[in-house]
């Protein structure tokens, strides 16, 4: 068995693509349609092309506990997965710069620096570098 | 405050009270980072912060989850991929990163990354000319 695949449930599937290539710099690597307008829709990290894909699942619109889930996540401040970058600092000004807003700063935590920003679609993403 | 940001501080003085600690692990942590390809051991790595090795053992465990042994060829296996790619043979990548022994590291690779260094590679190049071509 391989971990190949990680999803985030997504409100908008052509929004979320937007932000999440646009950006954050991920790559499309899978778009095949299944039907009602519905994708499987998924990324990769762009310096990891064979790293686990990304699917942004549209499950909130179809299914409401996971839009409950996202919802009460989303309140509480939580990320709902996270990303490992290089630098916190230099993530944090780059989006800043694009206009991403973050509800946490860069902050550190023993062996760990993060910050969380919001994705547009529904979720806290954090950000993580192991110092 | 979130309650995300409550628990961030719960486990904060939980589990990172100890600045000191902290600062010793990542100070070991940065020195493998650093030279992954020389010959390093516990008893190395305990001298340079002026711990036992045997609790040297047990902090970076404890804030890395993970020992300074498996943290350090995770390091030389990442670094290997990068030699792989930017073409050097599989013996060169071998003991650019610091191993000893080929067998050693084509078994370890092949554990960690599910191929051998050379088909590793082999994968690379075929993907680097399907780049080229399209």
């Amino acid at each position: 068995m391989k971990v190949t695949l990680i999803s985030i449930p997504v409100r908008d599937q052509e929004k979320a693509l937007k932000f999440y290539t646009e950006k954050l710099g991920f790559l499309k690597k899978k778009d095949l349609p299944l039907g009602g307008g519905n994708r499987w829709l998924t990324l990769v990290s762009s310096e990891w092309q064979d790293g686990p894909e990304l699917l942004l699942e549209p499950g909130p619109n179809h299914f409401e506990p996971c839009k409950t889930y996202q919802d009460k996540l989303m309140e509480a401040g939580m990320p709902y997965t996270q990303f490992d970058v290089k630098s916190v600092d230099a993530e944090y000004e780059r989006l800043t710069k694009l206009g991403v807003e973050f509800s946490v700063k860069p902050s550190k935590m023993g062996t760990w620096k993060y910050a969380v920003f919001n994705d547009t679609c529904g979720n806290n993403i954090q950000l993580v570098e192991e110092l | 405050m979130t309650f995300y940001e409550k628990e961030l501080n719960r486990i904060r003085t939980v589990v990172y009270s100890n600045e000191r600690q902290i600062n010793t692990v990542i100070g070991i942590r940065n020195y493998i980072e650093n030279n992954y390809d020389s010959n390093l051991n516990l008893d190395l790595l305990s001298h340079i912060r002026f711990v036992s090795k045997y609790h040297l053992l047990r902090l970076f465990k404890k804030y890395y989850g993970l020992t300074p042994r498996q943290n350090l060829m995770d390091k030389r296996i990442e670094k290997s991929k990068e030699n792989l790619i930017n073409g050097m043979t599989v013996t060169e990548s071998c003991f650019a990163v610091g191993f000893e022994s080929l067998g050693y590291f084509s078994t370890l690779f092949k554990t960690k990354t599910g191929k051998s260094p050379s088909e590793f590679q082999k994968e690379q190049f075929s993907r680097s000319k399907i780049n080229l071509k399209s």
